[in-house]
């Protein structure tokens, strides 16, 4: 479960892992894929079905687990319509390698933890099945590479060097901003009572730690998610509280142990939206890019100002190839306050 | 207890008046240690201010951990300890082994299919809690009525068996959840609900448990001298003038309730119900007069010390069911070296 | 009137008759013995008149009540059963095993109380091993286990014993004080029915001697008469000569060394 360290070790057997798949890009090489835009992509997990939704939603085969009806609705034709095929995911899969082989993807794309487990699990589907596996790391600070290397494999080359650039000036803004916020503690609510967080360098906090902010649970160790009682919450006295979580983050400011809390006492709490997808995770992809540059702001200041509102409709118009309308913009960002 | 023939009854009151008293100084210092650092003063000057009525001096912090955050834990604690520990010792005489614990007729897969079901339904937690409970007892009646309809010449076999069937299809239905989870956000929370742990009980918790707790211990109480019985076969008990599968059929009741209730608000939490019975049965013998109260006492007080541990050992909480089974687990391998003739 | 009336019984299984025509008669203070080869039947015909098994025809009074008619507690009142002594689980003392007998004279939620104590060790004490009580009952040895378990009855302060096979597994010592404990209880005026596979210890004990063969009774009376060599050898199917000296000698006819 440290993220870092397999990272480390990854990027040392990434090449080798990606040769053994017959990775058409090697990494840091420039496009060489080229081609015409492939037509049938499996999404393994939801960070890649994100990614395939970003990219090039007409080549989705289906997507890895339900989506509520609301962010299907914001998603739209044709990747909305799509249907639920299921994760893969090793052990925990819950699509069967027979129906894979009976979709007949071009491509089988999984994004996350490039480590030797996840190789070892791309290299084995591709024995058993034939098909082409690609294995692509998902750490936020990577982004724009990802989006690149995706874009040479979904052969969307075009697309993919655009949102590259905007994925770029997101990050870069936001690590300017970092000393801003080194001494802003924050903790972050998961779950319906909040008592869940993740450890330092998890890679659910990844948004919050690029941001700059003080993970008050990397007190704790290095590691994944982990529970931890009210009283543990209370002795590190966040100044910020942040959630995904828009009942616990209702709930919250009137309950009264809760408010021992700085944060709750104050109102710093900051409740990410998530239509279509997490803007701080769940699934932890690329949809983290708009919601780091609205944790910075809102770290900075209580609201976001208009550039902010900016910003946002112009990701989404970008990313999602959504319009989004003033009571939309209006409901994404007005729900956080 | 080995080789001696006889009890003694000077030891037998030191034992009475000790482990209460022992039990107050465990729950005062699990009050008085965890993660918000608490100086003695300040607990001292919160409880002369509750006793007086007094609170204004009292810090706002200090009051909120220590009567709404580590109180209710503490009182939780006790509580499902002495609940799993008495239906232990119930089940371990009736069903004639000291081997067995509550889990037998699937109390415990029935509240984990209950509460699983809850949490990938979304559902708030005081109804994952509810779900618990009747998935709890839901199992046990279910199993009760099966082996009921099965006449066979050792009805307690036919129970025990029907348990462990109920047990693995439950089972069965937990795994399935659990893969078709979210795994970002109900998966986390499934491991935890079934790895036990006190980390979010509150006084309202605490106090939604309670009636199910009271009412199932009622008749282990009123029943102790009866219990005794159940350790003979069947016909003796006939002989003697009881109906067993009457009185076996209410105490699993009362057994059942009082571990759904506990269930419910603490997760699965193992080996309490199998390691501590057998325990106070090595101190007072098996006679539930003595049994009962002694098993209510120790279960509580293991309880109590191992969640102070979980919440204050680690920078992280440690889920309260896998101390339990460090502990337990070695502890009953050597009980079973010991190679008694007689528990 | 007679403690135990069996009339015309017809006893075993739903599917699996074991017995017919079986009617006894047992007063207080008699001690009645039942034989017969393995298999004959002796168990179920006790199972039944216990109340465990239901008969297939004919009845069971007790008292001149119908066993239908008898709630549990209050046959146990009545009624006490000895089983063959088992090992035991738990570590019980005596006092307690003894103690489990004054069930039957508890309310539902009693516990026993100072007069249920005075009892039990009475009962012990009339069998002579008083100093047993606070000794733990699975660390005895068979034949005190037997006289614990006959204590127990005996604390349910019953008026008739149903005893199977009181001294099996027993040493000789043990057997011959089981035996003088159920004289005297036949003195102290409670009946006794008792199953053996010992002719001698019938005729030691027992006032009166039934014969079961396959389920039907085939002789009842006194020992004497009923205990000849031919009729034992025609019980038994074994061949009379290789009965022959060791009847004819005597075996336990009145009194050691006779």
């Amino acid at each position: 479960m440290t993220t870092r360290r397999s990272f480390l070790a990854a990027a040392a057997l990434s090449p080798v892992a990606w040769a053994r798949a017959g990775a058409a890009g090697q990494p840091g090489a420039p496009d060489v894929a080229g081609g015409p835009p492939l037509s049938r992509v499996f999404a393994a997990g939801p960070p890649a079905a994100v990614l395939v939704c970003v990219l090039a939603p007409e080549s989705l085969l289906g997507w890895p687990s339900r989506l509520d009806p609301e962010s299907l609705a914001w998603i739209g034709p044709p990747a909305a319509d799509r249907p639920v095929l299921g994760r893969l995911a090793g052990r925990g899969s819950t699509v069967s390698l027979e129906t894979l082989v009976q979709l007949k993807p071009e491509l089988v794309l999984d994004v996350g933890t490039v480590d030797a487990t996840h190789a070892s699990m791309a290299e084995r589907v591709r024995q058993q099945t034939g098909l082409r596996c690609e294995l692509l790391g998902g750490r936020l600070a990577e982004s724009p590479a990802l989006l690149r290397r995706a874009g040479a494999l979904l052969g969307v080359p075009g697309r993919a060097e655009g949102l590259a650039r905007r994925a770029e000036q997101i990050l870069a803004e936001v690590e300017r901003e970092r000393p801003r916020h080194a001494s802003t503690s924050v903790y972050l609510a998961r779950g319906a009572d909040g008592l869940e967080t993740g450890l330092g360098g998890s890679i659910n906090v990844e948004a919050l730690e690029f941001v700059g902010a003080r993970n008050v649970a990397a007190a704790g160790g290095e590691g994944g998610i982990t529970r931890v009682s009210l009283e543990q919450v209370l002795a590190w006295d966040p100044e910020v509280l942040v959630t995904q979580d828009s009942a616990f983050a209702g709930s919250v400011r009137s309950d009264p142990v809760w408010r021992g809390v700085r944060a709750v006492r104050g109102g710093r709490i900051l409740c990410a939206p998530s239509l279509p997808f997490g803007w701080l995770d769940n699934p932890p992809g690329i949809n983290r890019l708009v919601g780091v540059l609205w944790l910075a702001r809102r770290l900075d200041s209580g609201q976001g100002g208009d550039d902010l509102r900016e910003a946002v409709r112009a990701f989404y118009a970008a990313f999602y190839r959504i319009t989004l309308s003033g009571s939309q913009l209006q409901r994404l960002l007005g729900e956080t306050t | 207890m080995s080789g001696r023939g006889r009890r003694e009854p000077r030891r037998d009151l030191l034992l009475r008046a000790a482990a209460p008293i022992l039990l107050l100084g465990l729950v005062l210092l699990a009050l008085a240690v965890g993660k918000y650092p608490l100086s003695p003063a300040d607990i001292a000057r919160a409880v002369a201010g509750r006793l007086t009525g007094d609170d204004a001096a009292v810090p706002e912090a200090v009051s909120t951990v220590l009567w709404r955050i580590r109180l209710p834990r503490v009182v939780a604690g006790l509580l499902v300890g002495a609940a799993l520990s008495a239906a232990g010792a119930a089940y371990q005489g009736m069903f004639r082994n000291p081997l067995v614990s509550p889990d037998i007729l699937g109390v415990s897969a029935g509240s984990g299919l209950g509460a699983l079901t809850g949490i990938y339904l979304h559902l708030p937690m005081a109804l994952v809690q509810a779900l618990a409970f009747a998935g709890g007892l839901g199992a046990v009646l279910l199993v009760t009525a099966l082996a009921g309809r099965v006449r066979r010449h050792d009805p307690v076999l036919v129970l025990v068996l029907a348990g462990v069937a109920a047990s693995a299809m439950l089972g069965a239905g937990m795994s399935l959840l659990k893969v078709l989870a979210d795994p970002y956000t109900q998966l986390p929370a499934m491991t935890y609900w079934l790895l036990g742990g006190l980390v979010t009980v509150t006084g309202a918790d605490a106090a939604a448990a309670a009636p199910g707790l009271v009412a199932g211990m009622a008749p282990l109480v009123l029943l102790r001298w009866r219990m005794n019985l159940l350790s003979l076969p069947d016909e003796e008990v006939l002989a003697l003038g009881v109906n067993p599968r009457r009185l076996r059929s209410v105490l699993i009741l009362g057994a059942t309730l009082m571990t759904a209730s506990a269930v419910s608000i603490s997760g699965i939490v193992g080996w309490v119900g199998l390691v501590v019975p057998h325990v106070a049965r090595l101190a007072v013998g098996p006679d539930f007069r003595r049994l009962l109260p002694a098993a209510l006492l120790l279960g509580a007080g293991f309880l109590v010390g191992a969640d102070t541990v979980a919440r204050t050992a680690a920078s992280i909480e440690i889920p309260l069911g896998i101390l339990t089974a460090l502990v337990g687990g070695p502890f009953f391998l050597w009980l079973l070296a010991r190679s008694r003739r007689a528990w | 009137m007679s403690l135990l009336e069996v009339r015309d019984l017809a006893f075993g299984y739903r599917h699996h008759p074991v017995g017919r025509d079986v009617t006894l008669c047992l007063g207080p203070g008699e001690v009645l013995a039942l034989l017969g080869p393995n298999g004959a039947g002796k168990t179920t015909l006790f199972r039944t008149i216990l109340g465990w098994l239901p008969p297939v025809a004919g009845e069971v009074v007790l008292e001149g009540r119908p066993l239908a008619q008898w709630t549990r507690p209050r046959l146990a009142r009545l009624l006490g059963y000895v089983p063959q002594a088992h090992a035991g689980l738990f570590a019980f003392t005596v006092l307690d095993v003894v103690l489990m007998g004054r069930t039957a004279h508890l309310a539902v939620f009693g516990v026993p109380t100072r007069r249920d104590r005075e009892v039990a060790l009475q009962a012990l004490d009339d069998l002579g091993v008083a100093a047993l009580a606070p000794r733990v009952y699975t660390e005895l040895s068979g034949g005190e286990r037997q006289l614990v378990l006959v204590a127990r009855a005996l604390a349910q302060e019953p008026r008739l014993l149903v005893m199977d096979e009181p001294t099996a597994s027993l040493d000789f010592g043990n057997q011959i004080r089981v035996l003088d404990e159920i004289s005297a209880l036949g003195r102290r005026g409670i009946a006794v029915l008792m199953s053996t596979h010992h002719p001698d210890h019938a005729r030691r004990v027992a006032g009166r001697v039934a014969l079961l063969k396959r389920g039907r009774i085939v002789g009842e009376g006194a020992p004497d008469a009923l205990l000849s060599v031919h009729q034992l050898a025609r019980l038994y199917d074994v061949d009379p000569a290789r009965i022959g000296a060791l009847a004819t000698e005597g075996w336990g006819r009145g009194g050691p060394g006779a």
